[in-house]
């Protein structure tokens, strides 16, 4: 399933469950609410009853009372009269004698009597019915209540309750007293009760028999009935209430609900945005690395980063390409990496300790060679910089790794085109100079071949003077001295050299040619070592010249040793006074570990245009050694122990 | 009036001593000789007129200060005195390749410096001999030329139709003369032209 629709689903299913709770939430806060005001009108229904009975109970005590003593009927009359007008839910009381028959009767004065005579008489046979209940319990009872007609068409709910006049056992008659069950509602109910609510009695089958309020018709209408058991009558009291009939909010309780589910909407809704932000973060990073990544696998520069104890913690694909490890097998490696060419590895130590002490590398890198993983070695340009965290606090260092062997290669190829063409300028002048000594040689040489053959002529002929032959002696004479000049001259050309002679300390010498040896000995992955004593004498020489004896030597040696089967190479220049203390010379050597000098070789070593390299002019020895006697020093070799070549040759002191 | 020149070798070289020694020894084997001691003043007798009678070689240094061995035969080559003056270069052994090249364009010789001088001589004499041959043929030429200036417009016709093998008569009516008078200018032209016959009068004009 697609990750938008599951999301989509799952909001879905938030909102849902939100809903369903925020509807159940105001359900159940309703149902609590209308439990309250059910319970409510049950208390209110109890209290109503109790209120009922006690005033039925006083009303029966007075109603007793009347009797008390035996009064005269205008006593009587008048306590009851008095009585009524305290109780208007009383509509009349009469005192009939034992026989029920009335005796004398009160009406209420509040209303106009209800009883006319016949009504009462319809009657007849529910007071005598209740009286003789009472007789027989010899105590109070109530009759069933019954609809009297009044006046107009309208008419009330009345019930009777028969005293039986009891005077040391002998029934002496009865007290009838009439309830208006409407007056009753009015009467016996406490205001509050009655405020808001319907009241009213009903009888078994849920008649209404009398009612006191109006009830406002709703919905909603809450109901609690009570029984009012009372002797030979049993009342039925319902309440009827429209209180607090449930709107949409009903209550604060509701309410606070509400606000909080619209709360809980509005937090998730925040959420949600900071969750569809955050999502759009993590996109956006994800194309960030994508493209950091994208950018680090395109790079032709070879990264490496290191902690402060100098393990590895970050390679990018360059630089495994370039060693040809894969970053498994670079990660967390610190001292001695594969890449390091072993011949070298020591002085890589000694630059790792200085780095991790601290030593800032130049901005501008340094030269360096790594070792490819099938051995090969790689010169490389190093520009490291330091790793700072956000606090500016140094955890490491990243290293930038360009790869010099093209670069290299171009510069020794230009080089190389380079000598071949100052080699070319150089032959064409030792031509152009041999054409013209030639000439020079030729024009005499000319002249005296001619007076030769000539005078020969002559002899032969026999027809000669003397004089004819003294000339032509006298000018091959002359030619003779002209060509000795010629050589001389040429002579005192390479003579004059003696003047440029100087006095150089033997460290000048090695140091003006260390540059071109270092530049040729990195291209053939050689450790040159140089070994000069201390506080060693001048030496007197033309520096140009030994300089490039010095250079040749060096370069004879590198090359001697640009062989595939030796991988340890090094190249040794040293310079010490002469072993032979008498001499005042200084001797230096040039010495490498090469396949030596088969004897074949040995032997034509100094000729002039002897060589053995396939583009050499077969002089550089030759002139080496010319150089060094007209030093008067020599130049000598001999092999090296265990293998290789030593040439070594004297300068004498200034 | 061209300078009388009595002179069968001319030797251009700026070296004194190689001038003195190859005179001296053209004289052992008797053969007379001028020295140049430059290419320009050589050329100056050549342009004040100079042009061979008799028969005669030129010995050339290649390389010379001013106008150079070379150069200077570029000139010949334009004149067309090249052949009747053959030239030998003398040369150092790093110019040989330019002294061949010289041979192609139609000099006589080159000679490596130190050279065989007998045998220097003897090319000398060679080159003097064709010279000689060449002198010979152009003044054949020039007398034939000359005597062919002589003729008159009319002998000219005839001629040319004479050597066209015309028979007397047809010219004749070519030329809208008489017989004879073709006949008279016929004997005139054979006169002139110092010949004997028709065909020897056509292998002579060939030749110019």
């Amino acid at each position: 399933m697609p990750p938008a629709w599951r999301r989509r689903g799952l909001w879905s299913a938030l909102v849902f469950l939100v809903i369903a709770l925020l509807i159940t939430l105001v359900w159940l806060a309703g149902r609590y609410e209308a439990s309250q005001v059910q319970s409510h009108l049950e208390r209110d229904a109890a209290e109503a009853v109790g209120d009922v009975r006690s005033a039925l109970t006083r009303n029966r005590q007075s109603l007793q009372a009347l009797q008390f003593n035996e009064p005269s009927p205008d006593v009587w009359i008048r306590d009851a009269q008095a009585f009524l007008r305290d109780h208007r839910e009383l509509v009349r009381i009469e005192w009939r004698d034992s026989a029920q028959k009335i005796t004398t009767l009160v009406e209420t004065p509040f209303s106009s009597p209800v009883f006319n005579r016949a009504t009462r008489t319809n009657s007849q046979s529910e007071v005598v019915h209740t009286c003789t209940a009472a007789r027989r319990v010899s105590g109070p009872a109530y009759s069933s209540s019954y609809f009297v007609m009044l006046t107009g068409g309208v008419g009330i709910e009345v019930m009777d309750l028969c005293l039986p006049l009891v005077t040391a056992g002998q029934l002496n008659g009865y007290v009838v007293a009439t309830y208006s069950l409407p007056s009753m509602l009015n009467e016996l109910l406490s205001r509050k009760l009655t405020r808001g609510q319907e009241v009213s009695f009903t009888d078994g089958d849920g008649t209404r028999l009398a009612i006191h309020g109006l009830a406002r018709r709703t919905n909603r209408v809450f109901t609690a009935q009570q029984l009012i058991e009372l002797s030979g009558n049993t009342l039925v009291l319902r309440l009827d209430s429209w209180h607090g009939a449930p709107d949409l909010f009903p209550n604060v309780l509701t309410a606070l609900v509400m606000a909080m589910s619209l709360a809980l909407i509005a937090v998730l809704f925040l959420l949600g945005r900071d969750m569809r932000r955050r999502l759009k973060a993590e996109r956006d990073l994800a194309e960030a690395l994508a493209f950091r990544k994208a950018m680090e696998d395109s790079l032709i520069t070879g990264l490496r980063a290191r902690d402060l104890n100098g393990r590895i913690t970050y390679v990018n694909p360059a630089f495994c390409e370039m060693v040809g490890f894969s970053a498994q097998e670079l990660m967390g490696q610190s001292a001695n990496a594969p890449y390091w060419p072993p011949e070298l590895a020591d002085e890589y130590q000694r630059r790792q300790a200085i780095r991790l002490a601290g030593t800032a590398p130049p901005r501008e890198g340094f030269d360096s060679v790594f070792m490819h993983k099938d051995g090969t070695r790689i010169p490389v340009l190093i520009i490291e910089a330091p790793l700072r965290d956000e606090q500016g606090v140094q955890t490491g260092w990243m290293s930038a790794f360009l790869d010099m062997r093209e670069q290299r290669r171009v510069e020794e190829l230009s080089r190389a085109s380079q000598d071949r063409l100052q080699a070319t300028a150089r032959l064409a002048m030792v031509g152009e100079m041999a054409s013209l000594l030639s000439h020079e040689l030729n024009q005499p040489l000319a002249a005296i071949s001619s007076y030769a053959t000539g005078s020969t002529n002559l002899l032969r002929e026999g027809n000669f003077t003397s004089a004819d032959l003294t000339l032509a002696m006298q000018r091959i004479a002359q030619q003779a001295e002209r060509a000795g000049k010629v050589i001389k001259s040429v002579h005192d050309f390479v003579r004059r050299r003696d003047q440029a002679r100087e006095a150089v300390t033997p460290q000048a010498l090695f140091d003006a040619v260390m540059p071109l040896v270092n530049l040729q000995a990195r291209k053939l992955w050689v450790q040159v070592q140089l070994r000069a004593a201390s506080s060693l004498p001048q030496v007197l020489c033309d520096r140009t010249m030994v300089e490039q004896v010095l250079l040749n030597l060096a370069r004879n040696g590198m090359q001697a040793m640009d062989r595939p089967d030796i991988s340890r190479r090094v190249l040794l220049l040293e310079v010490k006074r002469h072993p032979n203390v008498d001499e005042h010379q200084l001797l230096f050597s040039v010495t490498d570990i090469g396949p030596g000098i088969a004897p074949d070789v040995a032997q034509q070593l100094f000729t002039p245009f002897f060589t053995t390299k396939a583009e050499g002019m077969g002089l550089g020895l030759s002139l080496c050694r010319t150089v060094i006697e007209q030093h008067g020093g020599s130049l000598v070799f001999a092999p090296n122990t265990p293998q290789g070549t030593v040439f070594s040759f004297t300068l004498p002191l200034a | 009036m061209q300078p009388v020149i009595d002179a069968s070798v001319f030797i251009v070289d700026d070296d004194a001593s190689v001038r003195d020694a190859l005179a001296w020894l053209l004289r052992s084997r008797r053969v007379p000789s001028q020295a140049f001691e430059s290419a320009d003043a050589f050329w100056h007798m050549i342009e004040a007129g100079f042009s061979p009678q008799s028969p005669c070689c030129l010995l050339l240094d290649v390389r010379m200060p001013g106008l150079s061995g070379l150069a200077l035969f570029e000139r010949l080559v334009e004149r067309d005195l090249h052949q009747i003056m053959p030239v030998i270069f003398l040369t150092g052994h790093a110019d040989v390749p330019t002294a061949v090249a010289t041979v192609k364009r139609g000099a006589f010789d080159f000679c490596e410096k130190p050279f065989s001088d007998n045998a220097l001589v003897d090319r000398v004499e060679q080159a003097i001999a064709q010279s000689a041959d060449i002198l010979q043929t152009q003044q054949a030429r020039n007398s034939v030329r000359q005597r062919f200036s002589e003729l008159t417009e009319r002998e000219r016709d005839v001629m040319r139709l004479v050597v066209d093998g015309l028979p007397n008569k047809l010219i004749a009516d070519q030329l809208d003369i008489s017989v004879r008078t073709v006949e008279v200018h016929r004997a005139r032209v054979f006169d002139k032209m110092s010949v004997k016959s028709a065909v020897e009068l056509a292998n002579l004009l060939r030749e110019i």
